[in-house]
């Protein structure tokens, strides 16, 4: 029993591993996708606030989603990692901020 | 007399006319038709706060350059410039129809000599990329799984700085031109290797010089990512009157009034099926950077109840613009379906059944 569940460990361990670039970039989809597409509902499509906020919803939530619609720049947290997004122009819509 | 030789020029200069284009804006085709059928499968009640079933944003159908019936679900109106998703990669192969009637490349160009990043893929040429066809390692899956998708960590996460330079580092895993696999990947490639081929300083009003501004195309939004490569793969955004205005260019080969502005051989390759890929029920078949519903060896239409000559620019959550060359019809649709309830053909079935009614 013992040395079923060391196989399965080491299994796990060998997978997150393998996987070690997936698993560090995972935290972080929430908010950017969320950030980014959030803008872009808004200051793009030029959508109001609720729809947006549905719009981008996932079965994830996220604890923090705000904009600021004088600068046009959309915050938003998630799994321990913030994002922002900013609109950019009336031709380059929004991007993701580093 | 006279009178004869009048009737001759007004019908001279009649079918001389005939032909209708959308300046400055689309004219109305009133023929009475019933859109309920049509109607009934894109436009069902929506449950107030789930995002399920069948979600059309936008429904806008043009035969011989006239709109014949358009309806709109809010928050979404005529004036939305609404996101395209994957649409973005055939309008950005219709860019690419400009650029090459202007000699900037041909289709058997190594992509390296236009983006130097893809000297370490020497063999991967512009016709590949076109077709999905790259050879390089690519998942394309959104938020079923996110873990391992390579397009959302294009988009959002390790590769959205400089997202073809995300795709040119990928591994070569089969020879280019070999297989075809759906990769936002290629399209950024294209995207650059555009940015490679104009002159310095050109690229950023380019879709707009070059496809925008001729077809009167007044609504377009295209982002870019921080290396200012426009996200040729996704992020463009069109009101569904303006995306029919890339419809009916295509629909009549390429030609805007009386200019030329693609290459014929250049549309006859968007509508060549690409043969290394296999048929999935249901799904279009890859061409150079469009969906055809041409069948490739052994298999059926895509769409069976749609014409063999159908094609198609198709985006996530249901975007699509359909061309139906025989019929003269385009097709935008608009969505935001969050499920695979929504299915091409059972639309293309009711609007071609409406039209085959007509008259009866």
């Amino acid at each position: 029993m013992k040395r079923v569940l060391l196989v399965v460990l080491l299994g796990v361990v060998y997978w997150a591993w393998q996987e070690r670039q997936a698993l560090a970039d995972f935290p972080g989809i929430l908010s950017a996708y969320s950030a980014k597409e959030y803008c872009s509902c808004r200051f793009v499509m030029g959508f109001q606030p609720a729809y947006c906020q549905g719009y981008v919803k996932q079965w994830l939530p996220l604890s923090l989603l705000e904009e600021d619609s004088q600068q046009r720049q959309v915050t938003a947290a998630g799994l321990g990692r913030r994002n922002q997004a900013a609109w950019q122009g009336p031709r380059e819509g929004c991007r993701l901020l580093p | 007399m006279l009178k004869s030789l009048l009737l001759l020029f007004c019908m001279a200069t009649g079918t001389a006319k005939a032909e209708v284009w959308p300046t400055p804006d689309w004219p109305i085709d009133n023929t009475p038709l019933d859109w309920q059928a049509v109607d009934a499968y894109a436009f069902p009640a929506r449950p107030s706060a789930e995002r399920s079933g069948i979600r059309t944003d936008a429904l806008l159908i043009i035969r011989d350059g006239r709109i014949l019936h358009e309806r709109y679900a809010e928050p979404t109106s005529a004036a939305t410039a609404h996101l395209t998703w994957s649409i973005s990669k055939s309008v950005l192969a219709t860019l690419l129809g400009v650029a090459q009637g202007e000699g900037r490349f041909q289709l058997q160009d190594p992509v390296s000599r236009f983006y130097p990043a893809m000297q370490a893929h020497p063999g991967v040429r512009m016709a590949d990329l076109l077709h999905w066809a790259s050879g390089l390692d690519w998942q394309e899956d959104y938020e079923y799984a996110p873990l391992k998708s390579s397009v959302v960590a294009m988009l959002y996460t390790r590769g959205r700085e400089d997202m073809a330079a995300f795709a040119a580092a990928r591994e070569a895993v089969v020879s280019p031109g070999q297989r075809f696999r759906y990769s936002s990947g290629d399209s950024n490639l294209l995207a650059a290797a555009l940015h490679g081929m104009l002159d310095a300083g050109q690229y950023h009003d380019y879709p707009w010089q070059a496809l925008f501004t001729p077809l009167a195309i007044d609504s377009a939004i295209w982002e870019r990512d921080r290396a200012g490569t426009y996200v040729g793969s996704s992020y463009l955004y069109l009101s569904a009157r303006d995306l029919a205005r890339i419809g009916l260019l295509m629909q009549r080969d390429g030609r805007w009034q009386d200019r030329q502005l693609l290459p014929k051989p250049w549309v006859a390759f968007n509508r060549t099926v690409f043969a290394e890929a296999a048929a999935l029920p249901g799904e279009a078949n890859p061409g150079g950077h469009w969906w055809l519903n041409q069948p490739l060896a052994d298999a059926a239409r895509p769409w069976p109840s749609a014409p063999a000559d159908t094609y198609a620019a198709l985006g996530h959550w249901g975007q699509a613009l359909y061309v139906l060359p025989t019929q003269k019809l385009v097709i935008v649709r608009y969505a935001d379906d969050r499920d695979g309830s929504y299915q091409h053909d059972e639309l293309l079935k009711r609007i071609l059944a409406v039209l085959a009614g007509e008259g009866a």
